[in-house]
């Protein structure tokens, strides 16, 4: 300030004579001082978001401060101090008490069916200046499912409305929309999902009850509710487990399509029980069945040649003395004074498997071989192989 | 005598060259095993997160009773991280206008509100300097899903700088109402709606604290080998103990000591350092002396947007030792006035008057002062302080005149001439300084001013010392080598002839 400001300052009388205090948002604020001098000191103005000064224009011992649109357009208050006097003052902008926009947040998008899960819908109805409207302001809380239709006034506290939405017992999608002062929003969607998993019943399917090692049983599940009534949802991941006689454990799962969940599992290849029970993680269980599988091959023949070294086994017929299909597992267990010396794997091809022996692996002695296929085993003690 | 000669010279020769040579394969040798390091690993991929505190107002939550989905700890840590941000963001952005920041912290609508007036006062060339000391938010509403939340703050207390042209045009302190909406947004909560409901001037009421019993008669106290660093690695128990059997036996009552604002860690107040103040003030009681803590010293940014870390700071310090009874007051800084002209007198000022509240706020029972560095200043702020301090380093036949002018304008409170003495040096640099019966006769005139005036006193200082750092006095050895021989007694130990003048009898 320099000193002609000085002497002006403390020489001068200024009163306010602007006595409106409440404001429109949008609508053109003055401020308006009357003054005995030239002195024109700055008007500081701070509201929600910001602050500045505004600089005066004197017209006829009158101080004119016109308060930017930035600050006349947002809600709240403005606060103003006369710089260089202890003038100060407030200004309550209110908004524009009429919808230009709904603003909706909704959540979590996907519920559960029982009445216990719930979403929530909050609309902050806003001014076309993107101000929150009024305390208490009623806002229309609509939503639709199935045949029912709900509409529920709630009221903006806190700049925001909020309402609960509980999910009914049926699953289904929930559409949701809210009106105020007459705007409507668009439409949102809930998902409710149903609830968890009850326990279900299991069945089995299978072509024939023997044990080929080559057909497959399908295992299905009953259609899996929840608690009301509702069929789970697609994707459900069902596991089954199955104990076969010999107590080893085998898996196979599959995920429900309606409510039903499928799963395969390819025939022993011996005489065994299944006992089969599925479970949904955590949730729920199903009963158990058990399943037996009948011997498919009988007896085999086993046939040495070309010094002993080449053993064929078969004809290997099935139930109905066809050949059994391609792919029966055969194992050659080989001894050597009491100590086994080397196992060897194949599978049959035409009803047929032939193993050779190798010069460089079995040199010339007695040896003794056991043969196993379907859950039989014969054996053959004092080979001699040359 | 030839051989000889030519005998060192060829040992010279030599001694020189493997010298030359040894200093080759040295630096070699240097550089090859510096080019055989590679990058430490666990800097390589660079995961270390390089954060600096900067902006740390006091926030208070109210209890949590909110509407909507329970708040838990996590997110509401999360929640008052970006909230500070968002406010520290806006201060930086309305103090440089630009707009850095302003979309972490602000969506998309909101932020166009602050662009507005960013770009209102880039136009005009207003510039706003602000700060929020205090928050008290309470949650409101907390949606269902943890993506909206709702607060009231309730009673911010704001202080601004309003500059145009780069002039200061107005301060002022309010306390504001502000209800906020947040959406979670990538990660951070960010400003949705903001509505001020509420907006008052604000004048801190500071307590003023009873000063009759005051009745200083002390001295400024660093140990002898570690001037200036009171606190550091070298502090010694024992030492600060026989000093202040010394000063206790001299017949003075008090000491002025000093937390350099850096040394203590700034606004994370370091635990070791608190626990030596303590230790030091422990000691002061043992003694029967009182203690005076000058805060601050060496700091020198008064700016704004550092007040809140500076807050942090005494709110450490200040709780840690108010309740010892060795505590005689607060001066929250040691000649401030010799900052007016790098740092603006208004910023200085308007940095104590904050200084002053937070440090009542905290501690109602002791007296505050500030160490003004002349008699002319030492009016500035005397409604705030609890007594008045100055400093004397002029002649003292002027003493009586200035103490005079002073108590004109502050006739009620008491005043503490709070540094003065002479150098006993006088050598190379000062080549007609003072003698050490100089120094005598000075303190002897000195006490006699102090009697007739009613002042209370604490002089500069016990010891002559070593070493002074370069930030005390500069660097320049003509102002450094009188500093070290302000003391009483001498870096051997040797009580010189002022020691009879450090306290008057009664």
């Amino acid at each position: 300030m320099q000193k002609n400001d000085v002497a002006k300052q403390t020489n001068s009388e200024i009163k306010l004579i602007t006595t409106q205090t409440e404001f429109n948002a949008g609508h053109e604020i003055i401020i308006q001082f009357a003054i005995n001098n030239t002195f024109t000191p700055l008007l500081y103005c701070t509201n929600s978001y910001g602050s500045l000064v505004i600089k005066p224009t004197l017209k006829n011992k009158i101080l004119f401060y016109q308060i930017p649109k930035i600050f006349c357009k947002k809600r709240g208050i403005i606060y103003w101090k006369l710089s260089n006097t202890t003038i100060s003052g407030k200004l309550n902008i209110s908004p524009i008490q009429k919808v230009a926009k709904m603003e909706t947040y909704i959540g979590p998008p996907s519920i559960e069916a029982g009445r216990k899960d719930y979403s929530m819908l909050i609309v902050i109805p806003t001014d076309s200046l993107d101000n929150p409207l009024l305390k208490n302001t009623a806002v229309t809380a609509k939503h639709q499912f199935l045949n029912q239709k709900k509409n529920e006034v709630i009221f903006t506290k806190n700049l925001i409305s909020h309402k609960k939405l509980f999910s009914p017992l049926k699953s289904g999608r929930m559409l949701v929309s809210s009106e105020c002062l007459g705007e409507n929003s668009k439409e949102f969607t809930v998902i409710v999902y149903p609830a968890n998993p009850t326990d279900f019943e299991i069945s089995a399917e299978r072509h024939h009850n023997y044990a080929d090692g080559n057909q497959i049983t399908t295992f299905y599940s009953s259609i899996i509710k929840d608690q009301q009534n509702n069929i789970v949802s697609d994707g459900t991941y069902v596991t089954f487990f199955i104990k076969n006689k010999k107590g080893n454990t085998l898996k196979t799962a599959g995920t429900t399509i309606k409510g039903i969940a499928t799963a395969k599992m390819i025939h022993p290849d011996y005489e065994t029980d299944w006992s089969i029970k599925a479970y949904i993680d955590g949730m729920a269980e199903s009963n158990t069945i058990t399943l037996s599988y009948k011997q498919v091959l009988k007896d085999f023949d086993v046939d040495f040649s070309e010094n002993n070294r080449s053993i064929t086994i078969g004809p290997l017929q099935s139930f109905m003395q066809q050949m059994i299909p391609d792919g029966l597992n055969i194992t050659l267990l080989v001894y050597k004074n009491n100590t086994l010396i080397n196992t060897e794997i194949k599978t049959s091809y035409n009803g047929f498997v032939t193993f050779t022996l190798n010069t460089a692996v079995y040199p010339k002695d007695n040896y003794t071989i056991k043969i196993s296929a379907a859950g039989l085993e014969k054996e053959f003690k004092s080979i001699h192989i040359w | 005598m030839v051989g000889l000669n030519r005998n060192i010279i060829r040992t010279i020769l030599i001694a020189s060259y493997i010298m030359i040579v040894a200093s080759i394969i040295a630096g070699i040798s240097a550089l090859f095993s510096y080019l055989n390091t590679g990058a430490d690993r666990s800097t390589m991929l660079h995961t270390e997160i390089k954060k600096v505190i900067q902006y740390t107002p006091k926030i208070n939550w109210a209890p949590l009773v909110n509407e909507g989905r329970e708040m838990d700890a996590e997110n509401l840590k999360n929640l008052e991280r970006d909230y500070v941000n968002a406010w520290y963001v806006k201060h930086i952005a309305y103090k440089t206008n630009t707009t850095t920041g302003i979309e972490d912290y602000y969506t998309d609508n909101a932020r166009q509100n602050i662009y507005a007036i960013i770009n209102n006062n880039k136009q005009q060339k207003i510039s706003v300097d602000a700060t929020t000391l205090t928050h008290n938010p309470e949650l409101e509403f907390f949606s269902e899903d943890g993506q909206l939340a709702v607060i009231t703050d309730k009673n911010i207390v704001e202080y601004k700088q309003v500059l145009q042209n780069n002039k200061l045009v107005l301060q002022t302190t309010e306390k504001a109402t502000y209800k906020t909406v947040f959406l979670l947004e990538d990660g951070f909560w960010r400003v949705r709606h903001m509505v001020k409901e509420k907006n008052e001037n604000f004048v801190p009421k500071n307590k003023p604290v009873a000063t009759d019993s005051l009745h200083i008669k002390g001295i400024n106290y660093y140990p002898k080998d570690t001037p200036w660093d009171m606190f550091g690695d070298q502090f010694n128990k024992d030492t600060i103990g026989n000093d202040f059997k010394i000063i206790k036996e001299a017949g003075l009552n008090s000491v002025r000591i000093f937390i350099q604002y850096e040394d203590f860690g700034k606004a994370n107040v370091k635990k070791e350092k608190l626990e030596k103040l303590k230790e030091t003030l422990t000691l002061a009681a043992a003694n029967n002396l009182k203690v005076l803590i000058t805060l601050f010293d060496f700091y020198g940014d008064y700016s704004v947007l550092d007040w809140t870390l500076n807050q942090r700071h005494i709110e450490t310090i200040v709780t840690a030792v108010k309740n010892h009874d060795a505590l005689l007051g607060w001066d929250i800084k040691n000649e401030p006035n010799l900052d007016f002209k790098s740092r603006g007198k208004e910023k200085v000022i308007a940095w104590l008057t904050t200084m002053i509240t937070q440090v009542k706020a905290l501690d109602s029972k002791h007296p505050i002062t500030i160490g003004w560095s002349d008699t002319k200043s030492a009016t500035i702020l005397k409604d705030k302080v609890d007594f008045i301090s100055f400093h004397y380093y002029e002649s003292l036949n002027t003493l009586t005149t200035a103490i005079e002018n002073l108590r004109k304008e502050v006739p009620k409170k008491p005043l503490v001439m709070q540094e003065f003495g002479i150098s006993s040096y006088s050598g190379f640099w000062k080549p007609f300084g003072s003698s050490k019966n100089d120094q005598a006769n000075y303190h002897k005139k000195a006490q006699e001013l102090i009697k007739t005036n009613k002042l209370q006193f604490m002089s500069w200082t016990l010891y002559d010392f070593g070493s002074v750092p370069k930030n005390v006095v500069g660097s320049l050895p003509w102002r450094k080598n009188p500093q070290k021989r302000f003391g009483f007694i001498t870096k051997k130990g040797i009580k010189k002839p002022s020691f009879e003048f450090i306290s008057s009898a009664e």
